[in-house]
């Protein structure tokens, strides 16, 4: 066993690290529970007398683009999620030529870097009419999850094994039928995993909210938080107040449900 | 084959239109004058990319770039398997460090940016505050407002929102080396430090392929927190493509032009890629 020395140092730097992570959300909770004259003197120093008037001063002025996100985001979660099922289910459990290669080119697309593509995106978006929209931020978030969606998918079903799909195959089953009758009762795992993953990196998007939306009417939460600052009629307590509040979802899928975080970090790293 | 290509349609069409029919239209725009109302500007060869090699902010950005990628790549990878390791020797309350650890990784970057910004302020800012505060007031500094530090306070900001993925992802991999070998490692007298050394970290080589190609996905997505926390400055220090290729585009109209970088951008994602995916690819007998 480990000798109670080293078990110190390994508490030390685990701790040393814990506070690297902690100190900026500390911070960002203790500034945003400032009042106007606490503020002055700093993030560091710990509030004396909290208030929740800067989280509701930030709440009005980001609910519109509270709704705005969940406008978009569960749409665009399901149906990639959906599609991203159907596609995994193909190139891992049905056999054709060129299942290799279409894999590896839907997942290539991980690769492209979206500022390389942003310019065709915002004339492309403008010239349907959807620039600005809900719906082309749907579109946009749908199409560029199937690469990671389908990639999720295709990972869990490569676990299952073969020999199910074949002998129902062998009892005429059509391939449609097995995806509906076989595969979709044993994937609510996997749904669960590719939703939740799903749902955490379109709320947190930024740079597509960014480039394709303009104006309050439409915009993504995250984009909203990101004008707060700099505005100088938003002081700097609200300003983290409303970027904690947009926090809150996905901070609470994290510590509530960290094992299917883990998972869904997981089954995208697992090459087979 | 119907049925096959019905199951396809969407992942195919979507991906063949938004990602690789937009990459062929970006590199046809590269080669036009093109101000944005049209859907493709005029043709021009290659002017915009023989104007980028007198660009001067192009090439500190592409420098700057590569630098940033580098850092955050390297300390995330390493970070993440010493966490990992940590983690790993199993004392009591080590689940509950990993939560802490993944947090970060929950937040979007306009938070963490907001965040950051905060702990980087150098007249109130949360480090220079502390530092004052224990009298090491000489070790105060200016961060994202110097043009030598503002590049590696982004990188810091990186590498503190992804070591949790990386930790996570090595963690499983230290789990999956057989018991047997550390314990005869034990006893032959290895000490827990030994262990890691000897038998845990160099089994380590795929998922350090895992962890690599996933991080590089997030390096070449590279633009929010630069954006965000410095927008490329002081003094262009913390310019990166991808902010380049923002403020071209939008406040110079500069389409073509923006379009050029742009594919420049893609280039460093080909390179930078083709290393990863091959050792993955013929891991996988692909």
């Amino acid at each position: 066993m480990i000798m109670s020395l080293s078990r110190v140092l390994l508490y030390a730097l685990m701790l040393i690290f814990a506070f690297f992570c902690m100190l900026p959300i500390y911070s960002a909770v203790n500034i945003a529970l400032k009042s106007g004259e606490e503020l002055v003197k700093g993030p560091a120093t710990l509030v004396m007398r909290p208030t929740f008037m800067s989280f509701v001063k930030a709440f009005k002025l980001i609910n519109k683009n509270l709704v705005n996100s969940i406008k978009f985001t569960v749409p665009a979660t399901l149906i990639s999620t959906i599609l991203g099922s159907m596609s995994g289910y193909a190139l891992s459990k049905i056999r054709f030529r060129g299942a290799g290669v279409l894999s590896f080119v839907i997942i290539l697309a991980l690769y492209i870097p979206p500022i390389s593509i942003m310019i065709p995106l915002v004339s492309f978006m403008r010239h349907l009419g959807l620039y600005n929209t809900i719906y082309g931020l749907i579109l946009t978030h749908t199409a560029y999850g199937m690469p990671v969606t389908t990639l999720l998918f295709r990972n869990y079903y490569t676990e299952i094994p073969d020999e199910i799909v074949e002998s129902a195959e062998i009892d005429g089953c059509g391939l449609f039928d097995i995806y509906r009758l076989i595969l979709l009762p044993l994937s609510i795992p996997g749904f669960i995993v590719v939703l939740i993953f799903q749902f955490t990196n379109i709320w947190n998007d930024f740079f597509f909210g960014l480039v394709l939306t303009m104006g309050a009417e439409n915009q993504p939460v995250t984009v909203a938080v990101a004008n707060l600052e700099g505005t100088t009629f938003v002081a700097r307590n609200i300003h983290m107040a409303g970027a904690l509040i947009a926090a809150i979802p996905v901070l609470l899928i994290y510590v509530l449900l960290t094992k299917w975080i883990v998972r869904g970090l997981l089954q995208g790293a697992i090459k087979r | 084959m119907l049925t096959i290509f019905l199951f396809l349609s969407a992942a195919v069409i979507l991906t063949g239109i938004f990602d690789y029919g937009f990459s062929i239209w970006s590199i046809i725009a590269s080669f036009t004058r093109w101000t944005g109302g049209e859907m493709i500007g005029e043709f021009v060869g290659l002017k915009n990319y023989s104007e980028l090699i007198y660009d001067y902010v192009f090439v500190k950005s592409f420098m700057n770039t590569l630098i940033l990628m580098g850092i955050y790549v390297i300390a995330t990878t390493l970070l993440g398997l010493f966490l990992a390791s940590l983690l790993h020797v199993g004392l009591k309350g080590s689940s509950v460090f990993k939560v802490i650890y993944l947090i970060p990784l929950s937040f979007s970057f306009p938070v963490s940016a907001a965040m950051w910004a905060w702990m980087y302020t150098p007249e109130r800012g949360v480090i220079n505050t502390i530092l004052r505060s224990i009298n090491l007031d000489f070790l105060t500094q200016p961060w994202t407002s110097s043009p030598s530090q503002s590049l590696l306070c982004i990188a810091i900001a990186y590498v503190w929102q992804f070591s949790g993925f990386a930790t996570i992802i090595y963690y499983a991999g230290l789990q999956a080396v057989p018991p047997e070998l550390a314990e005869a490692a034990e006893i032959d007298g290895a000490s827990t430090f030994q262990k890691y050394i000897y038998v845990y970290w160099p089994l380590q080589k795929s998922t350090t392929v895992s962890v690599l190609a996933i991080l590089l996905i997030y390096a070449l997505r590279i633009f929010d927190l630069p954006w965000l926390l410095t927008g490329g400055g002081p003094a262009h220090s913390s310019e990166v493509l991808s902010v380049y290729i923002y403020r071209t585009t939008y406040n110079q109209y500069a389409f073509g032009y923006g379009a050029a970088i742009g594919i420049v951008m893609l280039i460093i994602a080909i390179v930078t890629v083709v290393p990863v995916l091959r050792v993955t690819v013929t891991k996988r007998g692909a």
